[in-house]
């Protein structure tokens, strides 16, 4: 295959035009999370920038392109500088193989879905990069945070992907829509798209599971010692991989741009992708308006204890089903019946008494006996 | 888990609820009828002057020593239309010292001072926030039109009532002193 100097301008283009859209996806999402947040909270978000503040992203992003832009006495300058770009290239490189719809895409691979799953990997670098070489205790405490939490949460992530790929046939992410012209897998696979949804919250550090950022704690994590253009990337990077789980989430459980009435024109199908990956987006910022943040130890065990266990159950189901033949709906309700366990268990575990679940948790060792009045 | 979706459905209910912000230099909320703001200076209708006699009461209690007051000889008294020996003459309150603690009003005796319901006293100059006996008693007049405000003892710091209230005792005196002479003749 020989390259044309026509390839290498469409090439161009093309990455050009996904960068572009992606930073007007990002204005558009700061500026969907602070009104969409303020409302939630009984306030009215920002107003004063533009009509109903539509322009105060633009403002924001200027104010940080023009900020100082600090490098600490005792960083490590290279990979200071490094860091930022090793947290957005991934996220940006994962776009090219992610279709908005059935013909808008850069480039559709066979092996999308592992794409995304190989690049995703890499911004966990990034971030232990950024952290090391901040010289400063909070961020390389984000740092292992970060490095411990994504670490935990790639596990379920990738086995939920493995389920779907399952059920479709095909790594490739057209493949995987077309699987669900008639039923999403979020109706085939609840127990998927439960895993799927916590763990992708877990791997972009949104509201419950924001703890490598942890402003009340590690202040801001690895982007302490950052400010200005490296802080914006490192914003940019935090707002595409919101967006990049959302679009999956739609994508992989919601349909992509199918709908159970036939097929779409190909604006139309973008549209309805769109629509379907923004609601994703909203119940992410409405999460984050309800929820507080989870301690460490809770996020740790919540991955290793519920998580995986039960993204590795939600595969031998979608084996099964697969291996025997049986009909789909056998498979939403072994899934349902697996998501009721977890459920019931908790619901359970609430109804003890906080003093009674204290000294069980002391029993186990894990706190001091002494510590717990009983 | 089932106060997670409780705590899911409080957060969204709120989303279709009013905003209460009120976007503060464009609307301003409505002050309440007992908002202590800084205090002020009470004009005396009757007598077409401020209640104050400057008798410094309140600026030895200030705790934070933000008035002075100087008092001279009040030309109505001599004049008959009023009842005020002593009259203010100047008067300033530094309301960047000011606490707004109220212990002016407390101890005042002639119903002269009065926490008014101004608040917004922000100023380019770094003495802007000094009030003068003019300003405050502008600041007075507008609250008394505002509030329709009454003072504690009229009999006693209303000119008008105190006036004809002393020319009563006056009379009444001159009656009983002339109904003695009368006695005293007959």
């Amino acid at each position: 295959m020989t390259v044309t100097f026509t390839d290498v301008i469409l090439v161009t283009l093309a990455l050009l035009s996904l960068l572009t859209g992606l930073s007007v996806v990002v204005l558009s999402l700061t500026w969907l999370e602070r009104k969409f947040l303020g409302r939630l909270q009984a306030r009215v978000g920002p107003t004063r920038v533009g009509p109903m503040g539509l322009l105060q992203p633009i403002a924001d992003a200027i104010k940080l392109l023009f900020k100082e832009d600090v490098i600490p006495g005792g960083a490590d300058k290279v990979l200071f500088w490094l860091a930022p770009l090793l947290v957005f290239v991934p996220s940006f490189v994962v776009w090219i193989t992610i279709p908005f719809a059935r013909d808008v895409v850069i480039r559709n691979l066979d092996l999308g879905l592992f794409f995304f799953i190989a690049f995703s990997v890499l911004s966990i670098v990034g971030l232990v990069l950024a952290g090391w070489s901040s010289a400063s205790k909070y961020a390389i405490l984000g740092g292992f945070r970060s490095a411990a939490q994504l670490i935990s949460y790639e596990i379920p992530l990738i086995m939920t992907i493995l389920a779907t790929v399952m059920l479709a046939g095909s790594m490739n992410f057209i493949d995987v829509v077309d699987g669900q012209r008639t039923v999403p897998y979020a109706v085939l696979m609840p127990l998927g798209l439960v895993i799927f949804f916590i763990s992708g919250l877990a791997e972009i550090g949104r509201t419950p599971f924001d703890i490598y950022f942890a402003e009340s704690e590690v202040v801001g994590g690895p982007f302490v010692e950052y400010s200005g253009a490296h802080w914006a990337v490192f914003f940019l990077a935090e707002y595409i991989n919101t967006f990049m789980v959302a679009a999956l989430v739609a994508l992989l459980f919601l349909g992509g741009w199918s709908w159970p009435f036939g097929d779409l024109p190909s604006a139309a199908a973008m549209a309805l992708f769109l629509a379907k990956t923004y609601l994703v987006v909203l119940v992410i910022f409405w999460i984050r308006g309800t929820y507080p943040r989870l301690r460490i130890d809770q996020l740790m065990s919540l991955s290793w204890k519920v998580l995986i266990p039960l993204s590795f159950i939600n595969i031998i189901l979608v084996a099964v089903q697969l291996f025997y033949g049986w009909p789909a709906w056998t498979l939403t309700l072994m899934s349902l019946a697996v998501l009721a366990v977890p459920i019931y268990a908790q619901i359970r575990y609430q109804r003890i008494p906080a003093m009674e679940r204290a000294r069980r948790y002391a029993e186990r060792g894990i706190v001091q006996r002494a510590k717990v009045r009983s | 888990m089932i106060s997670g979706l409780k705590g899911l459905l409080i957060t969204i209910r709120w989303l279709f609820r009013k905003p209460v912000t009120a976007h503060y230099p464009k609307q301003h909320l409505p002050v309440q009828q007992r908002y202590m703001g800084f205090p002020s200076l009470l004009w005396d209708i009757t007598a077409d002057e401020p209640f104050c006699t400057g008798c410094m009461v309140c600026v030895r209690e200030c705790p934070t020593q933000c008035m002075t007051a100087v008092m001279h000889d009040n030309p109505k008294f001599t004049e008959g239309t009023s009842h005020r020996r002593k009259i203010i003459e100047s008067f300033e309150i530094n309301l960047n010292r000011c606490i707004l603690c109220g212990i002016c009003v407390d101890v005042c005796a002639f119903d002269a001072i009065e926490m008014s319901h101004e608040h917004e006293l922000s100023s380019y100059a770094r003495n802007g926030a000094r009030a003068d006996l003019p300003a405050l008693l502008q600041i007075g007049i507008s609250f008394q039109e505002k509030t329709n405000w009454q003072p504690v003892s009229p009999e006693r710091n209303v000119a008008a009532t105190a006036l004809s209230k002393k020319a009563a005792a006056a009379q009444s005196r001159d009656a009983a002193k002339s109904a003695e002479s009368s006695e005293g003749e007959g």
